[in-house]
């Protein structure tokens, strides 16, 4: 047994048991028999994913302000040297992100620069689908690389609540699998179970029908099947989640935006240790195509205060060296500025994450920006690479085995 | 048309006669061209006979005087508030009580389909004319809504009209012509993209008009989908029509909505046939699906998840219950159906993903707090448990519950001392929370 398989199990019986509906309670029984003879120390590793929807602009993100081609290709919006964030005498971070900077000079902040994959796809759609499957050769995507991944290890989820989705409405392709149903949460209290009105002997006999009726035969796979282990799933999480919103306090102050909101209950439910293992968490309106300067500039505050409050709050509550941050957008943005003080769709760009272990910094170089193809950036390292590094660094997933191929890891955990 | 290959026809007709016409057939009818059914509803249609009750659907029926009434004087307040949650009242008034209810539902397809979004556009005005559009449409011809909808001003701002401009062509609108609206992924290149936005150069907002800026319009050569020439936005969305993707993408589409999410490919050509022969009007493509075997194979029915609407506002016309328009317009948006705001381009999905464990949540405290408010009618319901727990089956579940489900029931009904109206707003509660009544 792997260390990480070990660990988790430790965390589960920390967690205690949350029934998954339809998992079959043999394995229930197993995991927490495995938990119970391997102590209770909780040091599982989390995942946590932010999608920045929309294509966000990685030239005004991670901004090489030394560049003479960037002042022209960008002359309505380029951000020059006086305000950029520093990194060197050719690189500066978007001037909002002080938040983030600080990370950098810290030592925990990754940049991964040039990211990408063959081909690339201008259509939003299709692109996050080839980011959220890690499949870019497959026409039909329908499960996620996170799931594929929860799906190789059923047997070590069941009876958890593996993964949740924070703040989108639908679940995210990267963690749809073939066997959880990955919860959606807008905000902890939506699962708050109403009963309406009557006597307590009268709800109580209702809460508890409404599990029974959540049960019986149905066919593997079929709609009423997958109804009902979303119900029994619901009505299992609200249970539990109840008991977590009780025990965390903040220890620091968060912005006033719903990305911070949604990191804060991320950190809510890690304390209340509820044995999830990776978030996914969403920060939508990247498709700048016109007047874009205000409305990325408001973007990135609320990305880069967010993602620095939650670190904060993180290492209040001594979690910070179980907890991977990463971030991710379905494409960069063409290099020249178009007409309306906008950009178009693009494709390579940075991504960032947020090390546990400590290992921040550049890691690959700027792409060139005269060496493009079809006006936009070149890759140079497969997106997949960063999730091989988080699957076989971090989570103690095999990556070949989810990504049908051997991508080579990034030291950045 | 030989007889074997009439045999063969999923859309040949349903045989109600030899089939059956139940209440059933009714219930699956009218759950599917309306919002939710009342066991009045369903009385109508059962007496009606099959091909009366599509024809009703399918034809134009008068409105009644209150009808209009409410109707003038809700799109009067949101005109005048300018509040974008008036608009939703507005429109969830006519879905809950036009006497076209197929109109409502295919609008709320088409816009789905056309997903515009008001936190973009930030115009009751131009939302509302964009509906108004969509509804004129609904069930008339797609190439006649296409065309409107390139002119439309809502569209226009949401996908950056003004900004396609002569030397720099802005991709939105094209990209989403060919990808979302008429042909989908993989009936065309990046380079149609290109040219076909080229082609709609121009296309502007002025005033609040549509505006052929003809200064901004690039007239020169272009190749879209084939064919060359001084293409303008009008010729690119001919030549997507002429495209056999076309009504392949939008049979598959309206197979998703009425039929099943996972349709048989002979099922989406012979719908894709019916709609080209029909020149893509709607009325007599869907009378033909409505009427046929395909629409009432075993394998459709139950088949489709409720959407938030279905589900909401079904649960009004079984309940009979009294809504606040306002209020039902915050609980869509929660359930993941915020009208006039779809969550991206693409619309609403739909199908499972309506399901979370989050939202199914929702759904559950939804009917908690329904339930809480209602009214039961208790003249007219059974009083026998047996009875009365097996007359709510058949009118929510469509009698769709196994012996061990109604046998808890039953025991639910005779165990406690309850009032009748507090026995029989429990009963709702349990059946409204249960994984089949998710399914219509």
């Amino acid at each position: 047994m792997s260390i990480t398989r070990r660990n988790f199990l430790q965390r589960m019986g920390a967690a205690g048991i949350v029934s998954l509906g339809a998992a079959p309670p043999r394995f229930l029984r197993q995991a927490a028999y495995a938990a119970a003879i391997e102590g209770k120390a909780s040091n599982g590793r989390i995942l946590v994913m932010i999608q920045l929807a929309g294509g966000n602009d990685g030239l005004n993100t991670v901004i090489p302000y030394g560049d003479p081609e960037y002042r022209r290709a960008r002359p309505g919006i380029g951000i020059g040297e006086g305000s950029v964030l520093r990194i060197d005498d050719y690189l500066g971070l978007h001037p909002q992100m002080e938040g983030l900077k600080q990370l950098y000079d810290d030592g925990v902040l990754g940049i991964v620069q040039g990211v990408g994959y063959p081909n690339p796809d201008r259509s939003h759609f299709r692109s996050m689908d080839i980011w959220q499957s890690a499949r870019p050769e497959s026409e039909r995507t329908e499960v996620g690389w996170l799931g594929r991944c929860l799906d190789l290890n059923v047997e070590r989820h069941a009876g958890t609540v593996p993964a949740i989705a924070l703040g989108t409405d639908q679940v995210p392709l990267s963690l749809v699998s073939s066997k959880f149903n990955v919860p959606t949460l807008r905000d902890i209290s939506d699962y708050e179970l109403r009963l309406g009105p009557g006597s307590q002997a009268d709800r109580q006999a209702r809460r508890g029908l409404m599990s029974q009726l959540a049960t019986g035969e149905s066919v593997p796979g079929s709609n009423l099947d997958y109804l009902r282990r979303t119900q029994a799933g619901a009505l299992a999480m609200s249970d539990r989640l109840k008991a977590v919103a009780a025990i965390y306090r903040p220890t620091t102050d968060y912005p006033q935006n719903e990305l911070a909101r949604r990191l804060k209950s991320v950190v809510q439910l890690i304390a209340g240790e509820l044995g999830t293992r990776i978030f996914f968490l969403s920060l939508g309106g990247f498709d700048t195509h016109a007047q874009q300067a205000a409305a990325h500039r408001a973007l990135l505050t609320e990305f880069s205060s967010a993602v620095a409050a939650f670190h904060r709050d993180l290492k209040g509550h001594g979690l910070q060296d179980r907890v991977l941050l990463v971030s991710f957008s379905e494409f960069g943005r063409r290099v020249q500025e178009n007409g309306s003080l906008g950009t178009d769709h693009g494709a390579a760009s940075q991504m960032f994450v947020v090390s546990p272990t400590g290992k921040g910094g550049l890691f690959g170089a700027h792409p060139s920006l005269t060496d493009l193809s079809q006006g936009d950036l070149k890759y140079h390292t497969d997106f997949r690479s960063v999730y091989a590094t988080i699957l076989d660094n971090w989570l103690g997933v095999t990556s070949q085995t989810v990504l049908g191929g051997k991508f080579p890891t990034i030291d950045f955990v | 048309m030989t007889r074997g290959a009439h045999g063969n026809d999923p859309l040949r007709p349903y045989d109600s006669g030899t089939m059956g016409w139940t209440r059933r057939e009714a219930t699956h009818l009218l759950w599917r061209t309306q919002f939710g059914a009342s066991k009045a509803d369903i009385d109508n249609a059962l007496a009606a006979g099959l091909e009366r009750a599509v024809e009703r659907l399918v034809t134009s029926q008068p409105e009644s005087q209150s009808f209009q009434r409410s109707d003038h004087l809700l799109r009067q307040v949101a005109e005048d508030t300018g509040n974008i949650l008036d608009l939703k009242a507005w429109w969830i008034n006519r879905m809950l009580h036009s006497a076209n209810p197929l109109v409502e539902r295919m609008s709320l397809f088409w816009h789905s389909h056309f997903a515009t979004s008001d936190v973009k556009v930030r115009s009751v005005r131009h939302m509302a004319a964009q509906n108004d559009l969509i509804r004129g449409e609904a069930l008339g011809s797609f190439s006649a809504l296409l065309s409107g909808m390139a002119r439309d001003v809502a569209m226009l701002i949401w996908l950056d009209g003004n900004a396609n401009r002569k030397r720099h062509a802005n991709e939105n609108f094209a990209r989403e012509v060919m990808e979302l609206f008429a042909l989908d992924v993989g009936h065309y290149s990046e380079r149609d993209i290109s040219e076909a936005a080229r082609a709609f150069t121009g296309w502007h907002v002025r005033n609040d008009r549509f505006w052929f800026n003809r200064r901004q319009h690039d007239f020169g050569q272009k190749t879209v989908l084939g064919r060359t020439g001084d293409l303008d936005g009008e010729d690119v969305i001919a030549l997507c029509l002429a495209q056999p993707a076309c009504p392949r993408f939008l049979a598959r589409k309206l197979l998703h909505a009425f039929v099943t999410i996972v349709p048989r490919e002979e099922d989406v050509g012979a719908l894709a046939s019916s709609i080209r022969r029909h020149d893509f009007h709607m009325a007599p493509v869907l009378r033909q699906l409505l009427l046929s075997q395909l629409f009432f194979s075993p394998s459709a029915r139950h088949a489709l998840i409720k959407s938030p609407t279905d589900f909401v506002l079904g649960a009004y016309r079984s309940t009979k219950s009294s809504e606040n328009l306002r209020q039902t317009a915050r609980v869509l948006a929660r359930l993941g159906q915020d009208l006039f705001a779809p969550p991206t381009v693409k619309g609403w999905e739909g199908g499972r993903l309506w399901i979370s464990s989050s939202s199914l949540l929702q759904r559950t405290n939804f009917v908690a707090d329904l339930v809480a408010d209602h009214v039961v009618p208790i003249n007219s319901e059974p009083k026998r448990p047996e009875r009365l727990v097996q007359y709510y089956i058949d009118l929510l579940l469509s009698g769709r519950a196994d012996e061990t489900a109604s046998d808890r029931l039953v025991q639910y009904v005779e165990e406690g001392a309850r009032k009748p109206g507090a026995r029989t707003r429990g009963l709702l509660h349990l059946i409204m929370t249960m994984p089949e009544y998710q399914l219509m």
